[in-house]
């Protein structure tokens, strides 16, 4: 209970926070916080494939893409839509993507699967290069009208446009770390774990991981609608190039592969790298590189992998004669 | 009336033919042993009638419906259990959450996104009376992969049970286990299994006979003999092709 | 002989050219597959860096046979010390996976810091930049090279692979890693010559491929991209997969700019599409 009532004051503290942040700390840094939220909500994204289900994809970039395209096309092609409308189509254009791939790729999985998004995913990068009349090309879609709740144009006040994402992302969080509580959240750990199993229990593994692919569609549609208003452009390079497949993943790895927040310190820790060393060095590759070989080579659990490990040792250290009564 | 039956049943890998032809018969309420020697068919009769291979040839009953070829998770669902002779459990998972995914299946609780699980009280009580019962409580918390063989072993087939299937097919659940564990675990499987069909696999021959009400010799791929023990253990043809080479 | 039809052959060996390259590359990608398991995202990369030592030592020494011999050596040797240094260290396909891709990156940042992002020209030998008069039809001398040096490795490969105890050793490997290592053979050892040929493979490759494409920073990703799909849609693993899909794409690439130009590398990925549609682990491929 105890417990319960201090959370509820952090949580309470956090919100505070977060509310009063653009008061706070101006404008630059404002936007590097929704810049990690999308990030985060788009790793999470991710992290319920991988961490979640086992499945690892290279392509998670076209629903980010989609999500983008979608938002950008309805507020350049229908006068008067709404925000929201507006992302909500960007959504669903992400999640119709998702149906359609679906009950072919939720029959492979490990390498397979890996490549088959890899393809596809460079499948849609050509065709937004290709398909200038929709989608610009090279140049993309830029300077589409970005309509507020209640104002004309969010476009020249950033504060509220803040205030629109982190709710927006802040729900988005919210429901994924909602469904890893369920019990659907719990079949597809069992999935990762052993799918065999799971399907002897009475489970339809290929259902319950085309429902997984779905919802994470849904949700890096949203990161990627969010992204797209943010910029005010949706290009191909930017929104569905395979660095923006592999983006995600490197968070993901780096905080920590199936803890539910180790993706969000991952976007926060690559976040603060990348500006770091990118004031030495242009390339993006090179720093995305390196950081996916030492994670690999030398802390494959990640951030919270090496945090549990240190809170194992300090509280083995701390009751060794409780522990020892229970062995 | 039988419960399960199999007419037939032929299965080979590529050239390899593994069964010949079986025709396994499973009464309703008995506990029945599928014996043999290494490589006679036996965990391949099992994966053909519980899904895992689609049979070559023949066909699988189950209260006299055709359900050849059922995928596993169907098989579940119309309650057929099965566990494994190498442990099969989820490992990274404790045995709570073990046994609480074979509990929500049979609750018929899926596809359900909206309720927390550790708020469905219904499922927490019985998840803990079946870890109650199979004296894994005290390792509520423990995750799979660090219990002991026997516990383990004991998840594995609970797991099976937790399903609350009518008929359950348990593939070797004493291998590898110690004189007291496996004492144990027939313990369990009586208690568990009370009122259900149960076809195991066995090796141990003190298992079998203390066991089954009925036991189906298999000898290479095709079934030698079938009967009440006391009859396989006067069957000549029996003792010829298997009894006499263990018992000595 | 009719203009349109000399130039639909002249397309067709354009077709198999570009597929006997794609062909080299996959081959490479699916014997090491085959043998450990493990899909090298950097084998592009490396693929690329063939093509950039060529064109350094065709630099230094104005001799484009040295670099078709020693480029794909180098890269070779680099690929082994990949394999020794980090790959050992990956834990699962998905540390596999992810560090390759990450060793990728770092050699493409490599490339663009020492060699720029331009496209470098690589002269072709006098020998093979003429054209020659096949039954009427006109055709580059370079890509009958390119066909026929593919033809050899391929036939060099099934002699390695069928004709010695080499080979044996392989096969074996593929089939069961623990049997070949306890009869005490190295398995390490036959690992790293695996890697290292398979790497020359896409080595020889980018040489190949340098004088018709020029060396570019993205010349791993455009042909890269379609040795993979050629992986992917021929089965993991499986050499002729792997031969008969490069051939399939190599002319739908060059019919495919032909007809329909825009969208010939859209062509490639539907393929892929309804191939898996039907076959999930691909035309040869076996379960995981």
């Amino acid at each position: 209970m105890m417990k319960n009532k201090l959370n509820v004051v952090w949580w309470v503290i956090g919100l505070v926070f977060l509310a009063f942040f653009p008061k706070l700390f101006g404008i630059y840094y404002t936007n590097v916080v929704v810049t990690m939220a999308i990030f985060a909500v788009y790793s999470l994204s991710v992290n319920m494939l991988l961490g979640y289900t086992g499945l690892l994809s290279f392509g998670q970039a076209m629903f980010f893409g989609f999500g983008g395209y979608g938002t950008a096309l309805a507020l350049t092609h229908i006068p008067g839509i709404g925000v929201l409308p507006a992302i909500g189509l960007g959504v669903l254009a992400a999640v119709a993507l998702a149906l359609i791939l679906s009950p072919l790729v939720v029959r492979v999985s490990g390498t397979a699967f890996a490549m088959l998004h890899l393809a596809f995913g460079q499948l849609m990068y050509v065709l937004a290069l290709k398909l200038y009349n929709i989608t610009g090309g090279e140049d993309g879609i830029a300077n589409f009208p970005v309509p507020g709740l209640f104002t004309e144009s969010l476009k020249s006040s950033p504060e509220h446009f803040y205030y629109l994402a982190m709710v927006i992302l802040g729900i988005s969080t919210w429901l994924m770390w909602y469904m890893t509580k369920t019990p659907f959240g719990q079949i597809q750990v069992g999935i990762r774990d052993n799918a065999k199993r799971i399907d002897y229990l009475g489970y339809r593994v290929p259902q319950s991981k085309a429902v997984i692919y779905v919802l994470s569609a849904l949700f890096a549609g949203v990161a990627g609608s969010v992204y797209g208003l943010f910029h005010n452009l949706v290009s191909a390079d930017g929104s569905l190039g395979i660095g923006m497949s592999f983006t995600p993943i490197i968070s993901v790895m780096i905080g920590g592969v199936g803890s539910f927040f180790g993706p969000i310190l991952g976007v926060a820790i690559f976040q603060l790298v990348d500006e770091l060393i990118l004031r030495y060095t242009e390339s993006t590759e090179l720093v995305m590189g390196v950081i996916l070989i030492v994670v690999v080579m030398f802390m494959p659990t990640g951030f919270m992998g090496l945090f549990r490990t240190l809170r194992q040792k300090i509280s083995t250290r701390r009751t060794p004669e409780a522990k020892k009564e229970k062995a | 009336m039988n419960i399960l039956e199999t007419k037939d049943l032929k299965h080979s890998f590529g050239p390899l033919a593994v069964l010949f032809g079986v025709d396994l018969q499973i009464e309703e309420g008995e506990r029945h042993a599928v014996i043999g020697p290494n490589g006679a068919g036996k965990t391949t009769l099992f994966n053909t009638i519980t899904g895992t291979y689609h049979p070559t040839s023949g066909r699988v009953f189950f209260k006299g419906k055709d359900i050849t070829g059922y995928k596993p998770y169907k098989l579940a669902r119309i309650g057929i259990g099965r566990s494994f002779q190498i442990t099969s459990t989820f490992t990274n998972l404790t045995a709570f959450q073990n046994i609480r995914l074979a509990i929500l299946s049979k609750d018929g609780v899926r596809f359900n996104l909206l309720r927390p699980v550790e708020k469905m009280k219904k499922i927490t009580e019985e998840t803990d009376e079946m870890l109650k019962r199979i004296n894994l409580y005290d390792d509520r918390n423990t995750p799979a992969a660090s219990l002991s063989y026997g516990k383990s072993r004991a998840l594995e087939i609970s797991m099976a049970l937790a399903t609350n299937p009518e008929l359950v097919l348990l593939d070797e659940f004493a291998a590898g286990m110690s004189k007291e564990e496996t004492a144990d675990a027939v313990a369990l499987i009586r208690k568990l299994t009370e009122g259900k069909t149960v076809v195991i696999i066995e090796h141990d021959m003190d298992v079998v006979f203390s066991l089954a009400d009925r036991i189906t010799v298999l000898h290479y791929g095709k079934i030698l003999a079938t009967g009440k023990p006391e009859e396989i253990r006067n069957n000549q043809a029996v003792k010829d092709a298997y009894l006499g080479d263990l018992e000595v | 002989m009719d203009p349109m039809v000399s130039m639909y052959i002249s397309q067709g060996i354009h077709g198999i050219a570009y597929g006997m390259i794609l062909f080299l590359i996959a081959s490479g990608l699916n014997i090491i597959f085959g043998m450990m398991g493990i899909l090298n995202m950097a084998h592009t990369a490396f693929f690329m860096l063939a093509a950039y030592f060529c064109y350094v030592v065709v630099g230094i020494t104005g001799n484009f046979w040295l670099g078709l011999l020693f480029a794909p050596l180098f890269t070779a040797v680099l690929g082994v010390v990949m394999e020794r240094v980090f790959l050992r260290k990956a834990v699962g396909h998905m540390g596999e996976l992810i560090l390759t891709m990450g060793i990728s990156f770092v050699i493409v940042a490599a490339i663009k810091k020492i060699w720029g992002t331009e496209s470098l020209p690589l002269q072709m030998p006098e020998v093979l930049s003429g054209m020659v008069n096949i039954v009427g039809v006109t055709y580059p001398v370079y890509r009958l090279f390119v066909i026929g040096l593919a033809l050899v490795i391929l036939v060099f490969m099934l002699l390695l692979l069928y004709r010695t105890r080499l080979g044996k050793i392989v096969r074996a490997a593929v089939s069961d890693r623990d049997m070949v290592n306890a009869l005490g053979i190295n398995i390490n050892l036959v690992f790293m010559f695996v890697f290292g040929v398979g790497t020359w493979m896409a080595g020889l490759a980018g040489v190949a491929i340098a004088p018709i494409l020029t060396v570019f920073p993205g010349l791993a990703d455009q042909v890269g991209m379609d040795a993979f799909i050629v992986v992917v849609t021929g089965g993991f693993g499986s050499l002729l997969g792997a031969f008969i899909v490069s051939i399939i794409f190599g002319l739908l690439s060059s019919y495919g700019v032909q007809f329909v130009s825009q969208f010939a590398p859209v062509l490639m990925v539907v393929f892929m599409a309804i191939v898996l549609a039907f076959r999930p682990n691909g035309l040869f491929g076996v379960k995981e």
